[in-house]
């Protein structure tokens, strides 16, 4: 949600500017002596907390999310949703990309199916067997 | 023990953790020079000053588990009760101080 943040984080900061302000002008026209003290007017007050929780929920929404700290379920993230860009850029043009699979470079996964990547079992047995069939059956082919 | 046994079933990822740590942390310092203007803009002194810093971090922090934990902060914080509702407390209040007698300096005097 980046533009929902970016919009509570510019109309937290205009009400905020504006209670600072107002504030500002308040206490210059009523200055508070020693003997008596002006309260701050409860429009006054209560702007600036509202623009202040405005401008909170603001920044927690834009800030970037959470990643899941357990193996298990950020491996499933990441299996889940594949890379993605994380919406910024190298200087050279080139587009960031939120983490992959760590052990991609084995090429289990290509296996899936296609017959290609790398195997994780071998059938030696399987193997020996085909073999010994092909030394009975004389050799040929 | 019985922890190492634990982690050794279910490891954890320490980029997380740390990307973690680092987002809560950015969150504090923005919103604690944040309850600064506010604290100085109303004229708190001494004590009610940093209680209402207190109060603004559990608002933020209640935020946080709201909006970014997804209401289960087991997931993403190795120890939810200091790293979530306790993390980074104190670190944000110097930033508060500082922008609450500021403002204070500037608004109220």
């Amino acid at each position: 949600m980046p533009f929902a943040g970016t919009a509570l984080n510019t109309v937290g900061l205009a009400f905020l500017t504006h209670a600072v302000y107002s504030t500002h002008e308040h206490t210059s026209l009523h200055p508070s002596t020693s003997t008596q003290k002006t309260p701050l007017p409860l429009d006054i007050t209560l702007e600036l907390l509202v623009s202040i929780l405005i401008l909170s929920t603001g920044i927690v929404l834009s800030s970037p999310s959470l990643k899941p700290i357990q193996w298990a379920r950020w491996a499933g993230k990441i299996e889940r949703e594949g890379r993605q860009s994380e919406g910024k850029w190298t200087r050279e043009g080139e587009e960031v990309l939120s983490e992959g699979d760590p052990y991609a470079f084995l090429g289990l996964k290509g296996g899936k199916g296609s017959g290609e990547g790398r195997r994780g079992f071998w059938d030696v047995r399987g193997k020996r067997k085909e073999y010994a069939d092909w030394v009975r059956a004389g050799g040929k082919n | 023990m019985n922890d190492e046994r634990e982690l050794a079933i279910n490891p954890i990822v320490q980029t997380s953790v740390q990307h973690n740590t680092q987002v809560v942390s950015n969150i504090r310092n923005l919103t604690a020079s944040l309850f600064g203007v506010a604290a100085g803009t109303l004229g708190l002194e001494s004590y009610p000053g940093f209680i209402f810093y207190l109060i603004g971090t559990l608002i933020v922090s209640s935020l946080v588990f709201v909006f970014r934990a997804e209401g289960k902060p087991k997931e993403y914080f190795h120890q939810p009760l200091g790293d979530l509702w306790g993390g980074d407390v104190f670190s944000g209040l110097s930033s508060f101080v500082l922008t609450w007698t500021l403002f204070y300096g500037l608004v109220r005097a």
